[in-house]
């Protein structure tokens, strides 16, 4: 995982005006999480901290943008989607085989995904990444394949009839 | 759909719903569904940036907790081990991505990202600055690397407290203050480069 260290690059006449509040006070106080005394302490040089002052009201208006993320949804009512597969997968048997019909679909897709991913990684640019959920999408119409030529997994694949 | 319900009405009787599903009751589960569906879809679509991807982890999600139901202690909180099944979920897909070849999603240059990040559903009634700014968060938050992503989402949009983010992902809560102030300063160094010199009419 690449090891970003954003906080060393925080404003400069942030820290060298001798400012006391870090950022993560800054942060730690927008969500509430400061004890009492902190709180009090950071309220009160925010109040004559123009620097301070534009720090919060900036990432407010990133706080306001993740709010209206929270406008989307998924769009279709998964509970009913799910209950025909639940009625085939039984409850508190995790170890049973049947798991394996439940998850056969999105093991193909990781298959099918893979499979493109050797004949088109090569061949692909910079913008790859846009590729992978639009193919899997696609490959969907492939799912009632006999399975073995794209099978990741070890058995199941070859001794289970396929979902559906 | 669900909208119905208020929020203390879904909290007052979260546990009696949760008990009936752990007990294998399918349209317990359904409500139960139904009540984070949304949730749990739109932390999932921002970590790992791809509309049918986060569709997939979604399904995915609810039918390992139904599988699985019976291992949650009521003691836990719900969310934070719903969420925690979600987040592994999109790690495994993160993790697979990279091991296929292609670029993780928080390597994406960020006009890449931008390329890979789906339009936010349009809808009539969002407005065209909503969308704007979403589109430069989203890039934003494409920058980050996933340990920083998940812990702004949770708080940004589940609005979970620190104690509750560290449960669900296992870290403690000094580790979710620090990453935390870590991930709003990257990525508002990202997002006013993005949006500030530039503007767009």
């Amino acid at each position: 995982m690449p090891e970003h260290r954003p906080d060393e690059r925080r404003p400069a006449g942030h820290r060298s005006d001798g400012h006391p509040p870090d950022s993560e006070t800054v942060s730690a106080w927008l969500d509430g999480e400061l004890d009492e005394a902190a709180r009090r302490r950071f309220e009160a040089h925010l109040a004559a901290c123009p620097a301070c002052a534009a720090q919060v009201a900036a990432l407010r208006g990133l706080a306001a943008g993740f709010a209206s993320m929270r406008a989307e949804t998924l769009g279709y009512d998964l509970a009913g989607v799910l209950d025909g597969r639940l009625a085939a997968a039984a409850p508190r048997r995790p170890r049973t085989p049947r798991r394996w019909l439940v998850w056969l679909p999105a093991t193909l897709g990781a298959a099918a995904s893979l499979a493109l991913g050797i004949g088109l990684g090569s061949a692909l640019p910079g913008a790859a990444a846009a590729a992978p959920p639009a193919l899997v999408g696609a490959m969907r119409v492939f799912d009632p394949m006999p399975p073995g030529s794209v099978c990741l997994g070890p058995d199941p694949c070859y001794t289970k009839g396929m979902p559906r | 759909m669900f909208g119905e319900r208020t929020e203390s009405d879904a909290a007052a009787d979260e546990d009696e719903v949760l008990a009936r599903a752990r007990a294998g009751d399918r349209p317990a589960f359904a409500a139960l569904v139904r009540r984070h569906q949304d949730r749990v879809f739109r932390f999932l679509l921002r970590l790992v940036g791809s509309r049918e991807e986060a569709m997939d982890l979604t399904q995915e999600t609810f039918l390992k907790v139904f599988q699985s139901l019976s291992e949650w202690r009521p003691e836990a909180p719900f969310r934070a081990w719903l969420f925690r099944v979600a987040r592994n979920a999109a790690l495994d897909l993160l993790r697979r991505r990279r091991s296929l070849g292609f670029l993780a999603f928080d390597e994406l240059a960020p006009d890449e990202g931008e390329a890979a990040w789906p339009d936010p559903a349009p809808r009539p009634e969002q407005r065209l600055d909503d969308r704007r700014r979403i589109a430069a968060l989203d890039r934003a938050l494409a920058s980050l690397p996933a340990e920083q992503r998940e812990v702004l989402l949770l708080r940004e949009l589940e609005e979970m407290s620190y104690a509750e983010i560290a449960a669900t992902l296992a870290i403690s809560e000094g580790t979710v203050k620090s990453r935390l102030a870590r991930a709003r300063a990257a990525a508002l160094d990202h997002y006013q480069r993005d949006t500030g010199e530039r503007r767009d009419a």
